[in-house]
């Protein structure tokens, strides 16, 4: 079922976000040929790539933020508006939907990463110091992997995982504060921003505490007496994990208000 | 067995009481009539059907089951508004009705669309709110469910297209399966009722069968509504 419940929601959002990925493509071939001509003396040509480059910068920013859209608007349209009727009467659990949904933006956010890196090999492609610019960032990496030895790639996939959880976790704010706010008989928009801001806030609060109770004696015996010997790099590895698993239940929690509160409160108008 | 039980069926929505203590049970082979004034808790009983919305006490089973993903497989529910997406087409539609119900005929679907001249490539954006209602109970109607929950069919579309609803109501539905039908249009309904339930101030008033009232009360059902409900 979730399976279906994935087929639906790509056919869903593919008819927005890929239309948007050609266009971004295009802005970029744009640039590309801008970028270009602002190499002649003309003012009005060196205009015209100014603009072009700045229509480029948007269209960049343009995606992030539809993609950001899309994520809230598939949620509360599909799942707490009128279409709610029909998406919680299918042979699909709670759960299910909340993963399909979760799934598919995650899916889109990594997707537009790659398409705007995509976008700026285009832009840069054949351009004399933007390839110039581009070049060093290999040198970079072999000089991490010389360094580090493997390490290096090791952190970048832990990089990833990292940014996939935040991504996930982010929406599942989103979507607990949507779920919570429209259980809610009136104001349910007002209602659902506030309560975004009320666990923004209690999560602040949880995470302070949690760095405050470390600094207790008790925590400092236990981690002196375990005695690591870490060495700056291996430091960095626990480091990562450790914010990967904090992020992973900082969604996690969300994860829960999110099913409980469509499952016991739904209240569609 | 019974495909529809309602055990002390408790519904408020804070502190204003929606049903109370309701409790029927729904044999297959039925059309039933879920009769009753605005707000007297007909479309609270079938959303607490669908899973839509949790009882604050009693229980309701369908097929024997507490509404949820097992249940929604074996009813087929049509809202009381029009709430299929309306990006899609008609036949994105259907692939979606055919993807996530078994018991979706396709075929019958088309050919009642192909009836009413309602082309597959149309997008449900671009349809008149009465042709969305019709593609909506169609999709409805094309299941072979046990349990057909119609919350107001007939509300807002002309005669000729409420005749059209229920002869399709009727010739569509299988003899094993039950048809609920919630609507305050009475008259318009009453040829095809098997049986009545009327409802009011969240309490069932009364439950029968529509041969009995004409032979007891010896009135019509539209009748027996307005002395009942006379305001």
């Amino acid at each position: 079922m979730l399976t279906k419940l994935l087929k639906h929601e790509f056919r869903a959002t593919a008819r927005i976000m890929g239309p948007l990925y050609l266009v971004l493509l295009a802005v970029a071939l744009g640039f590309n040929f801008s970028a270009r001509l602002m190499d002649t003396s003309n003012v009005v040509l060196n205009i015209l790539a100014a603009l072009v480059i700045l229509a480029y910068v948007a269209a960049i920013i343009g995606v992030f933020i539809v993609a950001f859209i899309l994520m809230l608007q598939r949620f509360y349209k599909n799942l707490l508006g009128d279409e709610g009727y029909i998406m919680f009467t299918l042979p699909a659990s709670v759960h299910q939907h909340v993963w399909s949904k979760l799934i598919v933006s995650a899916v889109w956010f990594i997707a537009t990463g790659v398409v705007v890196i995509l976008s700026a090999f285009v832009a840069a492609f054949n351009v004399s110091f933007l390839t110039d610019l581009a070049g060093i960032f290999p040198k970079l990496f072999q000089q991490l992997n010389a360094y580090y030895a493997v390490n290096g790639t090791a952190f970048l996939m832990e990089f990833m995982v990292l940014m996939l959880a935040a991504c996930m976790s982010f929406s599942l704010q989103f979507y607990a504060a949507l779920a919570v706010g429209h259980s809610f008989a009136n104001h349910k928009m007002a209602m659902s921003v506030v309560f975004f801001f009320v666990f923004q806030f209690v999560m602040q609060m949880a995470s302070g505490i949690l760095l405050i109770s470390l600094d207790n004696g008790v925590v400092q015996r236990l981690l002196a007496s375990m005695d690591f010997h870490f060495t700056g790099v291996a430091a960095m590895h626990v480091a990562m994990l450790g914010m990967i698993v904090l992020t992973v239940l900082y969604g996690a929690v969300f994860y829960i208000v999110t099913t409980i509160t469509l499952k016991k409160r739904l209240n569609l108008e | 067995m019974a495909v529809l039980e309602c055990k002390d069926l408790t519904k408020h929505y804070g502190s204003a009481p929606a049903l109370t203590h309701v409790n029927l049970t729904i044999e297959p082979g039925r059309i039933v009539g879920l009769l009753g004034p605005n707000g007297s808790g007909k479309t609270t009983l079938i959303k607490l059907a669908n899973g839509l919305l949790t009882p604050s006490e009693g229980e309701v089973l369908v097929c024997d089951m507490v509404p949820g993903k097992e249940s929604h497989a074996c009813v087929s529910y049509l809202p009381e508004r029009t709430c299929i997406p309306t990006w899609m087409s008609v036949k994105q539609l259907l692939d979606f009705y055919g993807d996530f119900y078994r018991d979706f005929n396709r075929k019958a679907a088309e050919e009642m669309l192909q009836h009413l001249n309602i082309r597959l490539t149309q997008r449900i954006k671009q349809m008149s709110k009465g042709n969305r209602e019709k593609v909506q109970l169609i999709m409805v109607m094309s299941r072979a469910a046990k349990l057909y929950l119609l919350d107001e069919p007939i509300g807002g579309v002309d005669p000729a297209t409420r005749d059209y609803i229920l002869s399709t109501i009727i010739t569509n539905y299988n003899p094993e399966a039950a048809v609920i039908i919630s609507t305050h249009l009475i008259a318009d309904v009453e040829k095809v009722l098997d049986e009545v339930i009327f409802i009011n101030q969240g309490q069932v008033v009364l439950q029968s069968s529509v041969d009995e009232i004409r032979e007891e009360k010896g009135m019509s059902v539209d009748a027996l509504f307005r002395e009942v409900f006379k305001c």
